[in-house]
């Protein structure tokens, strides 16, 4: 549908006409938008099933939704997948707690560097990857795992082989000395 | 970092991060968005955490779509109005019949709970009655009498507007349903379908019909 590739100002401005109810744009920030938001479910569902039906679902709230979307509060992209995870990961809370234990053990990684920590480290990722750099590697880890899986507290404290309370306890410092380092 | 006690402002902030990563379980996940409607100092906190994690959605791949999932939800969103209609009303008069008696009453009484009601779905042939609420920004649907769907199973709410094909709100669990929507204007349809646990697999409703409430 569009030649070129998507940028924020392009889903941002798509955002702005869907707002408007506009069908064409519609199709356009599905085209430009979809791969992604699909790759984001995929990730945290782990099922292509799933993650389609779920894309059905965040691309109609994106319709029903669209007029809520704030330009001067991020990009249009950053919204929609923020979108897509919070729906993903309502999916994976609502499953049964022994589905959950499944899926986590199924998560386990190796524990060679994962692949993002280098992605990451590219241009505008540079500040966050920076403050990365303050954690412990095995609480960085945490965090982006977290984030980019939808790992739960029970799952996270099976990975890393801590108990809950722990587990909760440290990535709640990790997270503030994490903030400390973002605000600066 | 010290092991002192985190302030309180600390704690929302942790709070915030805890959701925004996607930690949290599914009833704190639901507290912390009906915290977001009211708090905002809160909700520009989550805002920010999802401003810095932002960075790392890079590392998510992108993935092939499949050509016919656009038609599937442009024709839930946007459905032919002639053949559609007729799908959902042979849809609809399948619910009646197998719910017997459809009590799909539309009350008008002074909000008791937050919001207003706008519809009360039950039936005189089953004890299971949910009741719709909407405070101008989210629809909430509350299980009042009765039982969630056994093991297995899910209720699902639906919407339907006049001509259109049923659209799903979401699934009715043991907690209430708390959707951000508009509120459906009179001679919309909300409706309940059982369906399997996870709900229903092709975006309409596959399983019975078994609560209509006409607005």
């Amino acid at each position: 549908m569009n030649a070129t590739a998507p940028t924020r100002t392009e889903v941002c401005l798509l955002l702005e006409r869907v707002a408007l109810q506009d069908r064409g744009a519609f199709r356009s920030l599905y085209t430009e938008a979809g791969p992604k938001l699909m790759g984001v479910l995929l990730r945290i569902l782990g099922t292509r099933s799933e993650a389609e039906d779920a894309l059905q679902e965040v691309f109609t709230r994106v319709w029903l939704r669209a007029g809520r979307f704030d330009p001067t509060r991020g990009a249009g992209m950053t919204w929609l997948v923020a979108m897509s995870r919070n729906h993903a990961i309502d999916r994976l809370r609502a499953r049964k707690p022994e589905q959950n234990d499944d899926d986590a053990a199924a998560l386990i990684p190796d524990t060679a560097p994962r692949a993002e920590s280098q992605l990451i480290a590219k241009g505008e990722a540079r500040r966050i990857s920076e403050c990365f750099d303050t954690l412990e590697p095995a609480r960085a880890d945490a965090v982006r795992g977290a984030y980019l899986d939808g790992l739960s507290y029970d799952a996270l404290a099976l990975r890393h082989d801590i108990p809950l309370n722990t587990m909760r306890t440290w990535l709640r410092r990790s997270l503030l000395k994490l903030k400390e380092c973002l605000d600066q | 970092m010290t092991d002192a006690p985190l302030t309180p402002r600390e704690e929302d902030d942790a709070l915030a991060a805890e959701y925004v990563l996607g930690v949290l379980a599914l009833d704190e996940r639901l507290a912390v968005e009906q915290r977001l409607k009211s708090d905002s100092d809160f909700a520009l906190l989550v805002a920010r955490w999802v401003a810095h994690f932002a960075p790392l959605n890079e590392a998510y791949a992108t993935v092939p779509v499949p050509p016919d999932l656009l038609p599937k939800i442009e024709s839930r969103l946007f459905p032919k109005t002639a053949k559609l209609r007729f799908g959902w009303r042979t849809w609809l008069a399948g619910a009646v019949t197998a719910a017997a008696i459809v009590v799909g009453a539309l009350v008008l009484m002074p909000p008791t709970a937050p919001g207003t009601i706008i519809a009360s779905l039950g039936t005189d042939s089953s004890s299971l009655i949910y009741e719709a609420r909407h405070d101008g920004s989210n629809l909430l649907v509350t299980r009042v009498a009765g039982t969630p769907a056994p093991d297995g199973q899910t209720h699902e709410l639906w919407v339907i507007a006049p001509g259109a094909a049923p659209v799903s709100l979401g699934l009715l669990g043991v907690d209430p349903l708390d959707v951000e929507y508009p509120r459906p204007p009179a001679g919309w349809v909300l409706a309940v379908s059982v369906e399997p646990a996870g709900g229903s697999p092709t975006g309409a409703p596959t399983g019975p019909v078994i609560l209509t409430a006409e607005l």
